[in-house]
C-alpha cells in the first residue's frame, strides 16, 4: 500500500511519446493519481520483464509500461517487441499467482496527455478491484 | 545401557520441549523432500527416513541469515544484531551428521570464533539417532565414524523394539533428559549395519602427489559447476557477505556459496586462479584431503554422509575419486600430463 | 543398437574425425546412467543406451566450443544443436551429431528409477532427432503426444491457490543454480543473478528473491527451451521447474506458431515481429 492508502504503481514510460504524455498532462492541470511513480526510459522496447518482475518483489501492486503507438516508434521498432515481450510476461505471472491485470501495457503518444491521466486512474481503479498483492514477492 | 523410552515418549518428550518454546530441529517431509527443518510438533518428524537432502548444518550456519541490520533514526545509527536467543535441539542426527557438527565447529569456533555459527551452537543440544540400515552411497566408516558412533552428541537414541535405547553423552544431554519419561530396561542393541570401506589411507599425501593429473579433467568433464555438492555438504562452508542498503536501513547478509560457482575465485582485475573445470572440480576434493587436514592438523573435511553422491546431476562420486586416487597412486607421478 | 553407437564411435575417433565422442556410461550405482567423454576407441567400449539415458549431452558442446565433438542425441536433445547454432554459440560443421530415436526415458536419479516415463516425454512433438549426422534407430513404440495435462491442474487454481502453490515450490529452492549450469539455453558469461551493479537478485535466499530468479530465467528461455526437462532433473529439492517452462512453451506456440530448435533458420519470437499482431494489454 502507498503511504495514501492506494495500490503502488509503478511506471515506465519512454521518454519520446508517453513520458512527454504524461508531462502535458500535468502542465494541463489533468489530474491523475498521486501513487503512480514514473520512471523514464528511453523506449518502451528498453523495458527488461526484469525490472516489472523486481517492481514486484519490491512491494508494487501493478506495473505500467507505456510507449509509441506501434508504427510510431523513436526507434522505429523498439514497442514491436516490447509489445511481443509483455503479451508473454502477462501469463507467466498470472500463472504464478501475479493476476494478468497487474501488468499493463498502453500506447500513449506525446499529445495524449488524457489518455494518461485516464489511464492511470483506470489502472488504479482495477488494482483496487483486485486488491493488494496477497504476499510480497 | 539400560534406559528405555518408548515411541510414544519419545514424541511426549519432544513436544514437552516445544510446548517449553525449545525450537526443534528436525528431519521432516516438505513436499515429499527429507529436510532438516524447525517442526511445529514432533509427529512431524520423519523419524524412519534415510538421509535429509541438506544436512543439518543448516541450523548453525543458515543458508542465508542477517548478521545485522543498521537503522538511522534521528541522525543516530541504530545496530541491531541478528541473534537467535532461544535454545534449540538438533534431533534425528545420524552419527555421520554428528561428525559434520564437530568438522564445522573446527574451523567455525577456533578462535576468533564466528559469533553468530558459537551462539547458536551453545544453544543447540544434539540429539542422536543410531542408524539401523546403511544406505548404498554410505562410507561412514572410512570418515572415521560408525553407524552407531555417539561421539559428539549429547544424547544417543537406538532404534530397538517398540522405541530407543537412550544413552546421554554429555551433562547437556543428561539434563536435556530430565523431561523424558525413561524405563529402566535391559535392551538388547541391534548390530549395526556395515557400510562399504575406502581406501582413505595417507589421502592428503597421494592427493598432493596427484594435484596436477589429468584425472581431474577426465572427471571434470562431466561436471556442470553448479553449486549441489557444496551445499548438501554437511562440512562445506564457504560464505559469502554483502551489505544491502535501502533508504534508512543497511543489512549485513551471510549466505552460502561454492568454489564450484562461476567467478567464486576471480579476483580484482578478472583474474581467474582457477580458470579450468579441472581446477574447479577438483578444488572441492583438494579442500576436504587437503587443505582441510592439513590447516587443521587433522582429519579429513568429510563425514561419508553420501548426500553427494546421491545429488550430483552427473555422478561425480567422491567414492570412486578416491579409490581411483588410491589406483592411480603416488608411483605414477609425472606420468600424468600437467594440468594448468 | 548400443553396439551401434560403440562401433561409430570408434570409428570417429580412429580415423580423428573427432577429438571425443560424448555419450552415455552406467553410473556408480549400477542403474542409472552419467555421461562419457570418450577420447579413444577402447574408451568407447563403455557406452550405454537405455532409458535411463536422460542427460542432455549436447549441452557439453558448450564447453568444447571450436573442437571437433561427436555426441549422442535423443531427440530433444538434437534440437539443442539447432539452438546453439543458430545463436552462434556452435559451429556445426565441428559437431558430429550420432542421432538416435527414442521411446522415452524414465525418471533416473541415483540409485532409483522409475517404471514410468518421464512425462514430458508425453509432450514430446517429436520421434527422430531433428539433427543427425548418423541414425541409429532405437527399438520402441512412443507414448503418444498428450500436451501438458500438469499445466491443466495449475491453471484451474485460482491466482490466489497458484500464489500459494508457488510460494511453497520457492520456499525449498537453495539458489544452487543445477538449473541454469545444466540448461544448454543459459550461457551468459555472466548471468543476471551474479551481477553486483546493478544487483538485481544478490545472495539472499528467500522465496521473494528465489521467484525472481524462477520467472527471470524462464523468460530468458521463453521461445528457446527445447524441453530437454533437465532443468527439473538435476534440481535437489524437487522444484516443478518444468511447468515454468512448459507454460511459456504453450503460449509461444500458441501466439506465434513456434517451437525452437526445431530447425536453425526460424527466427525465434523475440527477434522479430509483424506489424499488425496481438494487442498485449487489458
Amino acid at each position: 500500500m502507498d503511504m495514501n492508502g492506494g495500490p503502488r504503481i509503478v511506471g515506465f514510460l519512454c521518454n519520446w511519446c508517453s513520458y512527454a504524455g504524461a508531462d502535458m498532462a500535468g502542465t494541463s492541470r489533468m489530474s491523475y493519481p498521486p501513487n503512480i511513480r514514473i520512471i523514464r526510459v528511453p523506449c518502451s522496447g528498453r523495458v527488461d520483464p526484469l525490472l516489472v518482475v523486481k517492481s514486484f518483489q519490491q512491494g508494487a501492486d501493478g506495473v505500467l509500461v507505456a510507449g509509441c503507438h506501434p508504427g510510431d516508434c523513436h526507434y522505429t521498432e523498439g514497442n514491436y517487441y516490447a509489445r511481443r515481450r509483455f503479451a508473454l510476461l502477462r501469463p507467466l505471472l498470472d500463472f504464478v499467482g501475479i493476476e494478468q491485470e497487474r501488468l499493463r501495457l498502453e500506447w500513449v503518444s506525446a499529445s495524449e496527455g488524457r489518455k494518461f491521466s485516464r489511464a492511470v486512474a483506470s489502472f488504479q481503479e482495477e488494482l483496487e478491484r483486485l486488491g493488494p498483492r496477497g504476499h510480497r514477492g | 545401557m539400560s534406559r528405555f523410552l518408548s515411541l510414544d515418549g519419545l514424541l511426549a518428550w519432544l513436544d514437552g520441549l516445544l510446548k517449553e518454546g525449545t525450537v526443534v530441529v528436525a528431519p521432516t517431509l516438505v513436499e515429499g523432500v527429507s529436510l532438516y527443518q524447525p517442526v511445529p510438533a514432533a509427529a512431524e518428524i520423519d523419524l524412519d527416513g534415510g538421509a535429509t537432502v541438506l544436512s543439518p548444518k543448516e541450523w548453525l550456519f543458515p543458508q542465508s541469515h542477517t548478521l545485522f541490520t543498521v537503522e538511522r533514526r534521528d541522525g543516530a545509527a541504530e545496530l541491531k544484531e541478528g541473534t537467535f536467543d532461544g535454545r534449540a535441539v538438533l534431533f534425528g542426527l545420524h552419527p555421520c551428521d554428528a561428525l559434520g557438527v564437530h568438522l564445522m565447529d573446527v574451523p567455525f569456533l577456533a578462535e576468533p570464533a564466528d559469533a553468530s555459527y558459537r551462539e547458536r551452537r551453545e544453544r543447540t543440544a544434539l540429539v542422536g539417532l543410531s542408524c539401523t540400515r546403511c544406505r548404498p552411497e554410505c562410507f561412514c566408516t572410512s570418515m572415521g565414524t560408525a553407524p552407531d558412533d555417539p561421539a559428539h552428541l549429547d544424547v544417543m537414541l537406538t532404534p530397538v523394539e517398540g522405541g530407543y535405547a537412550v544413552a546421554a553423552a554429555s551433562e547437556k544431554g543428561e539434563a536435556l533428559l530430565a523431561s523424558a519419561v525413561l524405563e529402566e530396561k535391559a535392551v538388547p542393541l541391534p548390530e549395526p549395519p556395515v557400510p562399504d570401506r575406502l581406501p582413505t589411507e595417507d589421502l592428503p599425501r597421494v592427493f598432493r602427489a596427484l594435484f596436477g593429473h589429468a584425472y581431474w579433467g577426465r572427471v571434470a568433464d562431466r561436471c556442470i559447476h553448479c553449486n549441489i555438492c557444496s551445499y548438501v555438504c554437511p562440512t562445506c562452508y564457504c560464505f559469502d557477505v554483502r551489505d544491502y542498503s535501502r533508504g534508512n536501513t543497511a543489512e549485513r547478509v551471510q549466505s552460502w556459496e561454492s568454489c564450484q560457482a562461476p567467478g567464486f575465485a576471480r579476483i580484482a582485475g578478472g583474474y581467474e586462479p582457477r580458470p579450468s573445470k579441472a581446477a574447479k572440480m577438483r578444488q572441492r576434493f583438494a579442500h576436504k584431503f587437503l587443505y582441510f587436514p592439513e590447516a587443521f592438523d587433522g582429519p579429513l573435511s568429510c563425514t561419508g554422509c553420501g548426500r553427494c553422491v546421491r545429488s550430483c546431476p552427473v555422478n561425480i562420486d567422491i567414492r570412486e575419486i578416491i579409490g581411483d586416487l588410491q589406483r592411480i597412486g603416488v608411483s605414477s607421478v609425472g606420468s600424468g600430463e600437467k594440468q594448468d | 543398437m548400443v553396439e551401434e553407437v560403440r562401433d561409430k564411435a570408434r570409428e570417429l575417433l580412429s580415423a580423428g574425425t573427432v577429438e571425443c565422442v560424448i555419450g552415455y556410461e552406467r553410473a556408480t550405482d549400477g542403474i542409472t546412467a552419467r555421461p562419457l567423454f570418450a577420447y579413444s576407441p577402447e574408451e568407447a567400449d563403455r557406452f550405454i543406451l537405455d532409458r535411463t539415458c536422460v542427460h542432455n549431452l549436447a549441452r557439453y558442446l558448450l564447453d568444447r566450443k571450436g573442437k571437433p565433438t561427436a555426441v549422442v542425441v535423443k531427440p530433444c536433445d538434437s534440437r539443442t544443436i539447432n539452438l546453439l547454432v543458430h545463436e552462434n554459440q556452435i559451429e556445426r560443421d565441428k559437431v558430429f551429431a550420432i542421432g538416435v530415436t527414442c521411446p522415452g526415458v524414465v525418471e533416473a536419479h541415483w540409485g532409483e528409477t522409475t517404471e514410468g516415463l518421464q512425462s514430458r516425454c508425453g509432450s514430446c512433438p517429436l520421434e527422430v532427432p531433428v539433427v543427425y549426422d548418423h541414425l541409429i534407430t532405437v527399438p520402441g513404440e512412443r507414448q503418444p503426444r498428450t500436451g501438458f495435462p500438469e499445466l491443466e491442474k495449475l491453471e484451474a487454481m485460482s491466482p490466489q491457490e497458484r500464489l500459494e502453490f508457488w510460494q511453497q515450490q520457492f520456499q525449498r529452492c537453495i539458489r544452487c543454480y543445477a538449473c541454469r549450469q545444466v540448461c544448454p539455453g543459459c550461457y551468459c558469461p555472466i548471468c543476471f543473478v551474479d551481477q553486483l551493479d546493478p544487483m538485481w537478485v544478490g545472495i539472499k535466499i528467500a522465496p521473494p528473491e528465489n521467484q525472481v530468479w524462477h520467472l527471470i530465467r524462464a523468460f530468458h528461455l521463453a521461445g528457446r527451451c527445447i524441453e530437454c526437462g533437465e532443468c527439473q532433473r538435476v534440481c535437489p529439492v524437487n522444484i516443478p521447474l518444468m511447468l515454468l517452462n512448459q507454460k511459456l512453451t504453450a503460449e509461444v506456440e500458441g501466439m506465434f506458431d513456434f517451437r525452437p530448435g526445431l530447425d536453425a533458420e526460424t527466427l525465434p519470437p523475440f527477434a522479430t515481429f509483424r506489424k499488425e499482431e496481438l494487442e498485449a494489454e487489458r
